[in-house]
């Protein structure tokens, strides 16, 4: 236009230097930045949380089912007219003798000991109390042993029980997978509370931009090209409130870890450890709280594209 | 180029605000559109802006019905048209050579491809030396020109302009309309909306008259 109009004027033109950067059609202040990028910070944290806990909670209710798997114990309680020490080496022999057992051994008068501590006290001499008598069975492969024939084996020995854990598992299993469900429920809620907070922010940045809109339709801009700028706009911050709430709940673990360590009793503290692996999350849970990252900012921008659409299909007249 | 047979408008189900307008504008052409308030000047500007549809009737426009064209064929039908609001509807946190470029950039070129032309507009039109200043830096009569040429830097086969001289003195109303007549000289049809019977005097173009949503050519 410029220069067929320049054609027909008198007027030479200068070129003079355009302004060095190009302001962004939708200001950056226009969007309702900080509380948007503040609510997804949280929810990014509370997904990273969650999604941390799940993954504790399951490589810890792996590692339960697969230690407990490999072992069994068989009980040894006093009779009278038996020898717990010939029962013992009977039971012993007869565990060794089974396909698929790797070890057995009794546990010490001073483990047992140690083992009852919690509930009695220290410092007591059990030797002057008839207490049952644990051997603990170590198995190969869970699958190959001949347990069946164990505890049949077993009857031949008075006092003699075979603890299998099975009930144990599976409490165990159903409450992992109870918590498991629980905590990929509370991230669906939360993808969906995010998806419900970016429209009503999409909703009110598009009423507040409405003359930018207007006037951008009226010089013949798609509402592609509408929603493109404004979901720029609404990536930039669902990305830049994702790595905030992220590296907050990776923050999170690593104190948490640290505290458990540092602040509780040893015995509690292994206690914990034993339970959920000292919450250690592992490269592979924070890889997975990373990946909420990009899953929380591709959420915000598709949800507000998808919004900005709508908004623009009631209100271009096209 | 332009052509009403029978049209009509309203909205929703209210009264026909615009009624039977047959006319026809010719490719090139430049006609003042007057009447008084309310007589449905906006709405007749807004129908050749392509953001509203006719109720009933015909609207040609570059020989096609536009009541039959789809979304997109619509949209770029629209390109071949520009506006000029009263109001100057300029982006604030724009600067004027951003604004001016702005029906270009939506069209996805880059700026190195149109920085030569909207700066030689913009001399044009006397900005030149305020390319880098934003609207609220402005006069009123700056912020008329930068939106004239936003509406012509897409090259546009026609020009609306509703009350262009409304925020304006008189001298300078003489001024922004001789601006739009240099742009029908080259080849742009013009319809500018006006209540201001001067401009009619000073300028010998034809006007078409609404009254009561109907229209009526004269000259």
């Amino acid at each position: 236009m410029a220069e067929a109009v320049l054609e027909r004027t008198v007027v030479v033109a200068t070129a003079k230097p355009a302004p060095k950067r190009t302001a962004p059609i939708v200001p950056e202040r226009s969007v309702a930045g900080r509380t948007l990028v503040l609510l997804i910070a949280i929810m990014t944290f509370l997904s990273g949380v969650t999604l941390g806990g799940v993954v504790l909670v399951q490589k810890s209710a792996i590692a339960w089912s697969s230690d407990v798997g490999r072992e069994v114990t068989i009980q040894i309680r006093p009779v009278e007219g038996e020898v717990m020490d010939s029962n013992i080496r009977t039971a012993i022999a007869l565990a060794e003798a089974t396909p698929g057992v790797t070890d057995a051994h009794a546990i010490s008068l001073e483990d047992s000991e140690k083992l009852l501590e919690p509930w009695l006290g220290s410092g007591l001499d059990l030797s002057q109390l008839e207490i049952p008598r644990l051997i603990v069975v170590e198995l190969g492969d869970p699958k190959e042993v001949d347990l069946p024939k164990l505890e049949a084996d077993l009857k031949s020995v008075k006092g003699a029980t075979l603890e299998t854990h099975a009930a144990w598992r599976q409490q165990l299993n159903t409450m992992a997978g109870t918590l498991v469900f629980s905590g990929v429920l509370v991230l669906v809620l939360i993808v969906l509370a995010t998806v419900l907070a970016v429209v009503f922010a999409t909703r009110g940045t598009m009423a507040s931009n409405r003359e930018i809109v207007d006037v951008l339709h009226f010089i013949g801009a798609s509402n592609s090209f509408i929603a493109g700028e404004f979901q720029g706009r609404f990536l930039a911050l669902g990305l830049r409130g994702g790595v905030i709430g992220g590296l907050g709940a990776v923050a999170f673990f690593f104190l948490i870890a640290g505290a458990a360590g540092s602040l509780m009793p040893e015995q509690q503290s292994a206690q914990l450890g034993f339970l959920f692996g000292r919450f250690s999350l592992g490269i592979d849970g924070i890889l997975g709280i990373a990946a909420v990252i990009p899953v929380i900012a591709a959420l915000t921008a598709i949800t507000s594209r998808l919004t900005v659409r709508r908004f623009l299909s009631q209100t271009s007249g096209l | 180029m332009i052509e009403f047979s029978n049209v009509g408008l309203r909205y929703g189900h209210g009264p026909e605000i615009l009624r039977d307008l047959t006319f026809r504008i010719e490719p090139g052409s430049f006609h003042f559109l007057t009447g008084p308030s309310g007589s449905g000047k906006t709405s007749l500007l807004r129908l050749l802006l392509l953001s509203l549809r006719p109720s009933r009737g015909t609207l040609t426009m570059f020989g096609r019905n536009v009541s039959a064209l789809d979304h997109d064929s619509l949209l770029d039908m629209r390109r071949h048209i520009g506006i000029v609001f009263q109001e100057f509807r300029l982006l604030e946190h724009l600067t004027t050579f951003e604004n001016v470029a702005l029906p270009l950039r939506v069209l996805g070129q880059p700026e190195s491809a149109y920085r030569s032309n909207v700066t030689e507009l913009l001399e044009w039109v006397g900005l030149g030396e305020r390319m880098d200043a934003l609207p609220a830096l402005l006069s009123g009569g700056e912020k008329q020109r930068a939106a004239i040429a936003r509406a012509v830097i897409g090259r546009p086969d026609i020009l609306l302009a509703d009350e262009p001289t409304g925020n304006v003195d008189s001298e300078l109303s003489l001024r922004l309309v001789r601006l739009f007549a240099e742009l029908n000289k080259l080849g742009t049809t013009i319809i500018l909306a006006t209540h201001e019977l001067s401009l009619l005097d000073a300028f010998k173009f034809p006007h078409m008259t609404l009254n009561d949503g109907r229209v009526t050519m004269n000259g």
